[in-house]
């Protein structure tokens, strides 16, 4: 091919620096193949591109060469949104690309004429031409719902939150992050802290270390939930989580609305596709509820305890067994327990070996929620009182600046239900009789001031203050932005559209308005530079407002008619401003023509100063 | 005082050449430029007296070239003559050793003849059997062409019309001035008593004066915006070359200059824009020079 179009074959040096080439591009190729597993998807073809960036930059021979890499950056800020959509990757990514519109305006600056400066200043101004451009194309640019082209299998990587199972010690790892589980809007009131359990994922079963969901197919059994008391309707903005599980204020009673999602036997909200992006949806919930009241199918397995563990923890309930078998006693009396037997709610408990339950009961008694809710599940279980675990998060931050609660992963919480006939299961959290605080202020309130603000600022508790205020306001600008940029997807744009004045628009229809507008916005921003550029020049800006004072006497300058004969023509139509005439001719003649030995201000000062009069006409 | 010759110097000579006061400016701007100037008109109009009478008044020998059909190079540039004296040859120049050369009827001689002139107009020097001899300073060459539609004529081709920086035509004089040409004194004789305003040495410097006039970029971008002009329109055969725009510049300098100004304007480029830039273009609509130098002055607007 080389021959048949002529192209300068290269030379022998040059071939052994090709093969050289090829060489290390097989070698790399082949190290992604090896540490990804394939070259496709969002890692591989990310760390691929990165790579040959970086090689292309070793190997920058003449101007094409620049071309490409310039290019290739502009794709690589790009692909940066696959991995993070926040304020601050955009404002990164802002930043990258005026650097590389600035490559591409020094490359083009062939002769240097620019100063560095000048470049930034000029690739700036670029960007900032472009944003008109980019706002039309935000806003009408068709949403096609569901991805256009499917996300590689890779794109949503692994990300903290509730699991769906529990070993003790799980989720006091999760409470070291602040990181935003959801965001709650209340319509009207916000119920207290001690009201506010998240439900999340209910385990059943255990092997004495692990708890577990129920291995249930949970499809047609519906729960049997009435509801009473206060209503709070809300609107929750889950964070994606790559499970399949929703978050509710306990059991909401609006679910239909609630698209693509079930509720299971147990009250989890199940969706059918995994969370893998921001989710929007709007609940009623109830403070007061029965659950199951009569009777439930799965009883048994809320009993179930493993062969031969426990042994110290089952006694214990044998004893308490005999002095009472009225379930509520014993319940109080577990409570009671917790409450007096020197526990300790702990984030940083020590680490239990063995028999983790009766450790924990007889020997450590340091603990986490998730240690209270496993060992009061176990008393429970073993004195026969049907109790499961539920897993979720608890409390949540109030931001003032917008009102929205801020459920983080450090909210993350497990409680128990327990089951009485007659009322059904539940609620109790035997972490509330150690930690009273934990549920009734919320957990930032419990963590110590080096968990609760970085660095410098957990010294004071007015440093702290300032910390969280900070948090707030940030997190208020993240939520806006979350809900207005990020969440712009079919439906909002639909909704927006039709508030325009376009009903039912598909997208080849948007695609026809699109183009529309691109035009549009170009042909305007063409106009804007025409127009500036007739005025750009302060010397011919200030002679043309004298021009403009004289057109108010229909003098009017053709545009091929020169200062001197339009100063000349002018003089005799009016002749008691020759001498202003004059002046400001010489001068417009020097600065525009001439040395530029008068200056522009004296001209300005002449224009200002000449103020023809109509009756001197 | 430079001012004051040249106001002398155009007194003078429309005290000759009578009611054509805007062409024999035109003429004195292209000898300023350092142009060569082509003047194409009826015969009997004047042109061999203007010819004449800026010879006279500038102070410049003066030699005219009458254009034959028969006339060869040699005529013009000179001929090396063996001497039996000397047992040599030599050069003995032609007429074309002068400062201001009339060649009359430049379109009736014949191309190989027309070349040699023009070649040397273009070089400023002569060239025989590898001997280079330069040609005087102010040199200075008015060529008259008769309107080309006259029998007998071989019309001057576009790349050697690019060569004069303008062409005038004198046309017939007003009944004015015609009534004093036909009443008044005999204008060879009021040639003969004319006396030189300055001299070629005080003309050499006014055309250096010429080259110092201010060009300013603005009017640079207005010269272009014209040449852009003929050139992407579709009315003319061809656009104007580079070397009518720098003729165009340099004529401009010179007419600033008689207009006693230090820098050139739109006006000055649009007064002698008809006459640089009407043999150079041929208009596809059989326009005449002075219309289409209107239509583009009047399509361009000054920037």
């Amino acid at each position: 091919m080389a021959i048949k179009y002529h192209w300068p074959l290269p030379s022998r040096q040059y071939k052994s620096l090709i093969a050289l080439q090829i060489l290390i591009a097989l070698a790399t190729g082949f190290l992604l193949f090896n540490s990804y597993g394939n070259l496709i998807g969002r890692d591989a073809g990310t760390a691929l591109l990165v790579v040959m960036l970086g090689l292309k930059v070793i190997e920058i021979r003449n101007e094409r060469d620049y071309y490409l890499s310039c290019f290739l950056g502009y794709f690589l800020v790009a692909t940066n949104f696959l991995y993070s959509q926040s304020i601050a990757t955009a404002s990164l990514m802002f930043i990258v690309v005026i650097l590389m519109t600035n490559c591409l305006i020094s490359v083009n600056d062939n002769n240097q004429v620019l100063s560095k400066q000048k470049q930034l200043k000029m690739a700036s101004k670029l960007l900032l031409q472009s944003i008109p451009l980019m706002l039309v194309l935000f806003v009408f640019f068709p949403r096609i719902a569901g991805p256009l082209w499917g996300l590689p299998q890779d794109a949503h990587t692994a990300k903290t939150g509730i699991d769906n199972k529990m070993t003790l010690g799980r989720i006091s790892q999760l409470i070291q992050s602040d990181a935003v589980a959801f965001r709650v809007k209340f319509d009207n009131e916000i119920p207290p802290s001690a009201e506010r359990y998240w439900r999340g994922p209910v385990l059943w079963e255990t092997d004495g270390t692990t708890w577990t969901e129920l291995q249930f197919n949970s499809k047609n059994k519906k729960p049997t939930i009435t509801s009473s008391g206060q209503a709070y309707p809300y609107t929750i903005t889950l964070e994606p989580h790559d499970k399949h599980w929703i978050f509710a204020l306990d059991f909401p009673t609006n679910l239909a609305k609630v698209q693509k999602t079930i509720q299971t036997h147990d009250g989890k909200l199940q969706s059918i596709k995994p969370i893998n992006q921001r989710v929007q949806y709007k609940l009623i919930s109830h403070t007061q509820f029965e659950f199951n009241a009569n009777n439930d199918t799965h009883l048994d397995r809320a009993l179930q305890l493993p062969e031969g563990q426990h042994a110290r923890t089952k006694q214990l309930a044998q004893q308490w067994l005999q002095i009472s078998s009225d379930p509520q006693q014993l319940i109080q009396r577990a409570l009671q327990h917790f409450n007096q037997q020197n526990f300790f709610y702990t984030l940083s408990p020590s680490v239990l070996t063995g028999d983790t339950i009766d450790n924990f009961l007889f020997e450590s008694r340091r603990g986490f929620c998730e240690h209270y809710a496993a060992s009061f599940t176990v008393l429970m279980r073993a004195a026969g009182i049907p109790t499961r675990i539920v897993t979720g998060y608890q409390g949540g931050d109030i931001n003032p600046v917008d009102d929205y609660l801020i459920v983080r992963q450090q909210d993350a919480h497990a409680w128990t239900e327990v089951w009485l006939a007659g009322q059904g299961w539940i609620r109790v959290d035997p972490t509330a009789a150690v930690a009273q605080d934990r549920i009734e202020l919320g957990m930032d309130n419990i963590m110590p001031s080096a968990m609760r603000a970085p660095l410098f600022f957990a010294s004071s508790s007015q440093l702290i203050d300032a910390w969280q205020s900070i948090r707030n306001n940030w997190d208020a600008i993240n939520n806006a932005w979350n809900r207005s940029i990020l969440a712009y997807g079919p439906e909002l744009q639909k909704l927006f559209l039709s508030s325009l004045g376009m009903t039912s628009p598909d997208w080849q229809k948007m695609t026809i308005y699109l183009v529309v507008l691109f035009n549009l916005v170009l042909l305007i921003i063409v106009a804007f530079m025409l127009y500036n550029k007739k005025n750009n020049d302060p010397i011919v800006a200030t002679y043309q407002q004298f021009c403009k004072k004289l057109a108010r006497f229909d003098i009017k300058r053709d545009n091929h008619e020169g200062p001197l004969s339009f100063a000349n023509k002018t003089k005799t139509l009016l002749p008691h401003y020759q001498a202003n005439i004059e002046t400001i001719t010489q001068l417009y003649i020097d600065l525009r023509y001439g040395r530029q030995q008068s200056s522009l201000n004296d001209l300005k000062q002449a224009v200002k100063q000449f103020k023809p009069k109509k009756t001197m006409k | 005082m430079r001012a004051h010759d040249i106001d002398a110097v155009l007194t003078s000579l429309n005290t000759i050449i009578l009611g054509k006061a805007a062409v024999t400016k035109l003429a004195l701007t292209c000898l300023l430029a350092k142009g060569h100037l082509l003047i194409e008109d009826l015969p009997g109009v004047g042109k061999t007296t203007l010819a004449h009478s800026l010879a006279k008044i500038l102070g410049l020998d003066f030699q005219r070239i009458q254009f034959t059909s028969d006339m060869l190079p040699a005529d013009i540039v000179g001929v090396s003559v063996f001497e039996r004296d000397s047992n040599q040859f030599n050069f003995h120049k032609g007429p074309i050793f002068s400062q201001l050369i009339l060649s009359d009827e430049v379109n009736r001689a014949t191309p190989r003849t027309q070349s040699a002139l023009l070649e040397s107009m273009e070089e400023r020097q002569v060239s025989i059997e590898g001997q280079t001899y330069v040609l005087p300073e102010p040199f200075f060459v008015i060529a008259t062409q008769n309107p080309s539609n006259q029998i007998g004529t071989f019309p001057l081709p576009e790349s050697q019309l690019d060569r004069f920086l303008m062409r005038l035509e004198l046309g017939y004089p007003n009944a004015e001035a015609e009534r004093s040409l036909l009443t008044g004194v005999d204008r060879n004789s009021l040639l003969q008593k004319q006396e030189a305003v300055i001299n070629s040495e005080q003309l050499l410097q006014i055309q250096n004066a010429v080259t110092d006039i201010h060009v300013s970029s603005a009017l640079i971008d207005y010269v272009q915006k014209l040449l852009d002009y003929s050139r992407v329109s579709e009315r003319y055969h061809y656009g104007l070359s580079p070397r009518a725009g720098l003729g165009l510049v340099h004529a401009a300098q010179a007419w600033a200059l008689i207009e006693q100004r230090e820098q050139v304007l739109p006006e000055d480029i649009q007064a002698v824009f008809g006459s640089v830039v009407g043999h150079r273009l041929i208009s596809r609509e059989g326009q005449s020079a002075e219309q289409l130098a209107t239509d583009i002055l009047s399509q361009v607007p000054i920037p």
